[in-house]
């Protein structure tokens, strides 16, 4: 198998672009884990807010990648800070839908029997509603991961040092291979699937006692 | 002791409650009665403040509630709503344990009331623990639901329809072991439900409201039943009121008559059994007659005519 073999010959730079990679998904994702937990659970609270922050995040997912990439490293400068910036925006959408979904989803009877013993709002939030939103907003979380590997391929156009760099090199170069296109593209792959298969495992942990969520 | 004065919840244009007073006596079980939308729940969650009198005061045991702090409030008073609201992510233990980890009580002493609540309400701690709501039967729900409530031990139980999603049968039955806590408890409970068969046996005194939460009487069950203030109470108890009222009075109270020639009738009835127990049996006797037995005493004979004046 030529792709194989290509990979394996090719391993000193596949390898740390690989690594490279996973560092800048999961940079993004946890920025956009935190934010969007944040902003779900204020859009849950008021409908105003939950039609503003929906619009915003679902315009910046119709701006094209690179567009983005191109624009921020304006701002950032090149290479990875960029594509960072970037996929915290892509990826805040599913997260902030999810959230909101999530916690207003959770049976107005069982806040309300948790105000009445005396929880606090914070505590309601902490103990009942986030625990019972969880494998919703891991849904969404998910969803957002799998998206964001795929796209981070492209912040190879403004300097990132990740997967998309073998696929950039074969697409300009006219002795460019189709195993190196896929030298990138399958670990990228595959980069895609463990995430994901590690967030479902996570999303039913934290299910219990709850509707399961579909994820995808 | 609870006490409303001249409390009222308005939204917007609608009353919910009008100018509510109202003495809940502690130790007693006061229910709030009347026909759906009339104020019941507004008029209970008041109390703990989770809705927020428009004007007038509440104050328990002489203190305003507004007040207090109001999470320390909530603690201090158990609630058990209208559709359970059991935690579906908590196993049966952990939401018995809730107020009492709010207030910050150590593992060894929750662990122990926990325990203690289970077998008060009647499931066995070592079967039922561990297990989520999702597990458990509608009536046991509604029991880890009065479990939760009584967390903390509060003095003030509030129970919104607790028994409201029940078959008959099983409703009953956790009537009659809320009435079996309460002999030994002795709380200040006040029971919300729009059933007059339920408020006329649980309640030792009846607040029956009208649509925006007007207070159309508030006497025990005997007395209402016996003397409606007004025809909306009458037409809310419904009809066979009379008859329905001997389900409440004891046996033990009438006015007995000695044993005459004929001998005691072999027909008997116990002297806790209720003067509707009791008609039946003298309605089923060949002499109409019945014999009275307190365990191996004879008390005496009832008859029609004893159990008619003892009903006036
Ligand atoms: N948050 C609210 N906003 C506006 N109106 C309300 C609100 N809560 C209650 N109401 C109104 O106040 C009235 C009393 O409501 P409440 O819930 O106290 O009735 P209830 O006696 O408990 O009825 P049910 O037996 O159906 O539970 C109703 O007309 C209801 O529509
Ligand atoms: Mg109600």
């Amino acid at each position: 198998m030529s792709i194989i073999t290509y990979i394996v010959d090719n391993w000193g730079t596949l390898g740390p672009q690989a690594v490279t990679h996973i560092e800048i998904v999961a940079m993004s994702m946890a920025a956009a884990a935190l934010i969007g937990l944040i902003l779900g659970v204020f859009a849950a609270r008021s409908e105003r807010f939950s039609t503003l922050i929906l619009g915003v995040t679902s315009t910046l997912l119709t701006v094209p990648s690179f567009a983005l990439f191109g624009l921020l490293s304006i701002w950032v400068g090149l290479g990875n800070p960029p594509v960072i910036v970037g996929l915290v925006l892509y990826a805040l959408l599913p997260v902030v839908r999810n959230t909101a979904t999530g916690i207003r989803a959770v049976d107005p009877a069982v806040t309300d029997a948790a105000r009445g013993m005396g929880m606090s709002p914070i505590q309601v939030l902490a103990r009942v509603e986030m625990p019972l939103a969880a494998p919703a907003i891991l849904g969404g979380l998910r969803q957002a991961t799998v998206m964001v590997v795929a796209i981070a391929t492209v912040g190879a156009t403004v300097g990132a040092d990740d997967l998309g760099q073998p696929i950039l090199e074969a697409l300009g170069r006219s002795s460019g291979t189709l195993a190196q296109v896929l030298a990138g593209v399958i670990p990228v792959a595959l980069i895609g699937l463990t995430a994901d298969l590690i967030l479902a495992g996570v999303q039913r942990a934290l299910s219990r006692g709850t509707a399961r969520e579909a994820g995808g | 002791m609870i006490t409303f004065d001249r409390v009222s919840k308005r939204y917007g244009r609608v009353t919910a409650v009008g100018e509510l007073s109202l003495e809940i006596a502690s130790g007693e079980i006061v229910v709030l009665a009347g026909p759906s939308g009339c104020g019941k729940t507004t008029s209970l969650t008041m109390i703990n403040r989770l809705v927020e009198p428009s004007s007038g005061t509440i104050s328990i045991d002489g203190r305003d509630t507004a007040g207090m702090d109001v999470n320390a409030l909530r603690r201090s008073i158990g609630y058990v709503i209208q559709q359970v609201g059991l935690f579906p992510h908590q196993t049966v233990a952990e939401n018995i344990a809730t107020v009492p980890r709010l207030a910050g009580w150590n593992r060894r002493r929750i662990a122990a009331r926990v325990e203690e609540l289970l077998e008060m309400v009647g499931l066995p701690p070592v079967e039922y623990g561990r297990r989520l709501p999702a597990e458990l039967s509608g009536g046991e729900r509604q029991r880890v639901g009065v479990a939760r409530a009584l967390g903390a031990d509060p003095e003030i139980l509030l129970m919104d329809e607790p028994f409201g999603a029940i078959d008959p049968v099983v409703r009953v039955r956790l009537q009659n072991e809320l009435l079996r806590l309460q002999k030994v408890l002795h709380k200040t409970i006040v029971f919300v439900t729009h059933d007059i068969d339920e408020a006329v046996r649980i309640g030792d005194r009846v607040a029956l409201l009208s649509q925006g939460g007007v207070l159309e009487q508030y006497a025990r069950p005997v007395e209402l039943l016996a003397h409606p203030a007004s025809p909306f109470v009458a037409q809310f108890l419904g009809e066979g009121r009379m008859v329905r009222r001997l389900a409440l009075l004891r046996v033990r109270d009438a006015h007995l008559a000695e044993p005459n020639g004929s001998g005691l009738p072999a027909e008997t009835v116990g002297a806790d059994a209720s003067l509707r127990d009791a008609l039946d049996a003298v309605l089923r006797a060949e002499s109409g007659r019945v014999t009275v037995r307190d365990a191996d005493t004879v008390l005496g004979v009832i008859d029609s005519e004893s159990i008619r004046e003892a009903s006036r």
